[in-house]
């Protein structure tokens, strides 16, 4: 089927690690990083040093727990720090003007891999009193990259030079009902996503149930699917995040877990255990491409996580 | 209807400081309907304005008129009268009523009352709710008749955000998630094949970012 993530004739090919990557057979593991609310590249650089070894791409997100160093400034630190980004764009604060131009200008530094999302409303974010654009949803934007790709501006002109990124999308499977949800992932792939990495997942029998229906669609054969996973470094952050994302879906029994560990210390490598328990039952699962590990400003736990996988 | 709620008393007396005879002028149509500028509201602002006037010594003083709509010339006139004799006008009206009393006025300081909130529906006794972001384009009948536009924070139209979580919207949880009424709407008329459909950007170009719109209807005109 022509337009879900198969190239056309006239499309160039994305050549990122990370796109040869979902050609090919092998499991593969992405993170995410959240840049700092700074101006340091070197702090990015910083936390670069976590996220070599082992991870295919790295996202850089963009703004979304707070104003912070853009995405694509952060895009281009990772990749001098020798890491390949996937750069995060959000709809919430750029026209289709800015997001185009944003791309073109990360497509000129030799950014290869783009993750389209709308992004958390802005009073999630820590400015609720902020106006927000929204000119755009995140499937119209798959769908404006892949124009792009195709040599496009969503404006009808033509791009002066190569244009070609990968491009991402994400998915959360707690959404319910579970047929709204696959219509949702259904277009995104249908827009053009080639790889789908999904909110982070504690609940691994739900998650089981949205991958199945993924499955039995046929969509796992279309896009790589990345589940998210997320070291939780405690109690405190859980019930944060549980209380202010609805997107997150944290099980009172993981919380009980981490509580009953005991200090910090102990609730942290907890949360690693927990993780590292979810990483080991998401491997091998049918239609499941590989792994995305969220752990914002605790870039140190990505190895930790990823030694589940040996 | 237009929906307004009234300013605060204060932040109304501080608006009016400085000014003698002062006009409250209400409007006998959507502000009337949603209890925020009609004759009863009028009155009750302008004992308001009466009390803070001997508490604070301001010397107002205070008239009142409602007229049936601020909004059109032929029904400012009914006013024109009390309001050349006011020194300044407290419009209880909405939005365009105060402009239209402005522009009507040039020498005469109108000043707005009401937050002019949105265009929306009387959902329950005491309780408003918006329903049209007035973009110009109408795509109610792509979605069963419930607005994204509107009714989404992030006007979504391609589906739900991955924050609607048990019908609610991520963003408050009072909130009904516009993407679970629009689904369960379409699934009862047997229209749920139109959210298989991509729907293409927006054009804004007939919102309020193509700038202040104008409708001219030639057949109308004199």
């Amino acid at each position: 089927m022509a337009g879900d993530g198969e190239i056309r004739k006239n499309e160039m090919k994305p050549d990122s690690k990370l796109a040869s990557k979902i050609e090919g057979k092998d499991f593969i593991v992405t993170a995410e990083y959240v840049p700092p609310a700074g101006t340091s590249a070197a702090a990015v650089e910083a936390g670069a040093v976590y996220l070599r070894d082992g991870l295919t791409a790295v996202n850089a997100a963009d703004n979304v727990n707070g104003i912070a160093m853009s995405s694509l400034a952060a895009s281009l630190a990772l990749m001098k720090a020798g890491v390949e980004p996937v750069y995060q764009l959000v709809t919430r604060d750029r026209n289709r003007i800015a997001l185009e131009s944003d791309l073109l200008g990360a497509a000129s530094l030799g950014i290869k891999n783009v993750l389209c999302l709308t992004g958390y409303h802005q009073s999630l974010m820590g400015c609720p009193e902020s106006a927000n654009v929204f000119d755009i949803d995140s499937i119209q934007l798959i769908a404006a990259v892949k124009k792009m790709n195709e040599g496009s501006l969503i404006d009808g002109r033509k791009i002066d030079g190569g244009f070609s990124m990968l491009i991402g999308a994400v998915a959360n499977p707690s959404l319910k009902p579970l047929d709204l949800n696959m219509i949702r992932l259904r277009k995104k792939i249908a827009a053009g996503a080639s790889f789908i990495q999904t909110q982070a997942v504690f609940d691994v029998e739900a998650f089981k149930l949205w991958l199945e229906a993924a499955r039995k669609e046929g969509l796992t054969e279309r896009a790589a699917i990345l589940a998210g996973v997320w070291p939780l470094t405690g109690a405190d952050e859980a019930k944060l995040l549980a209380k202010n994302y609805t997107d997150i879906d944290i099980p009172a029994g993981v919380i009980a877990r981490l509580e009953k560990a005991g200090d910090a210390e102990a609730q942290k490598k907890e949360g690693l255990a927990i993780c590292a328990e979810t990483v080991k039952k998401l491997k091998g699962l049918p239609g499941l491409r590989g792994i995305h590990i969220i752990s914002p400003a605790n870039e140190a736990a990505v190895p930790q996580v990823m030694a589940a996988l040996k | 209807m237009i929906v307004a709620e009234r300013k605060t008393i204060p932040e109304i007396v501080d608006i009016l400081k400085g000014h003698k005879n002062i006009l409250v002028l209400g409007c006998g149509t959507c502000v009337t309907v949603c209890l925020a500028g009609g004759e009863r509201e009028v009155s009750i602002m302008a004992s308001a304005l009466r009390i803070a006037s001997r508490a604070q010594n301001l010397g107002f003083k205070v008239s009142e008129l409602t007229i049936e709509r601020q909004c059109d010339n032929i029904f400012i006139e009914q006013a024109a009268e009390a309001i050349e004799k006011a020194d300044a006008v407290l419009s209880l009206g909405c939005g365009a009523g105060v402009q239209a009393i402005a522009e009507r006025f040039a020498k005469k300081p109108v000043y707005a009352g009401l937050n002019t909130k949105f265009l929306g529906i009387l959902e329950e006794r005491g309780t408003w709710t918006e329903k049209c972001a007035q973009c110009g384009e109408c795509v109610l009948a792509e979605y069963g008749g419930i607005c994204p536009v509107t009714r989404c924070a992030k006007h979504l139209l391609n589906g739900p955000c991955g924050g609607s979580r048990e019908d609610r919207c991520e963003v408050n949880p009072d909130r009904a998630c516009a993407w679970q009424l629009i689904y369960k709407r379409l699934k009862d008329i047997g229209q749920l094949d139109r959210l298989e459909k991509i729907s293409a950007p927006k054009k804004w170009g007939t919102s309020l970012s193509g700038g202040p719109r104008v409708i001219v209807r030639e057949d109308h005109r004199i």
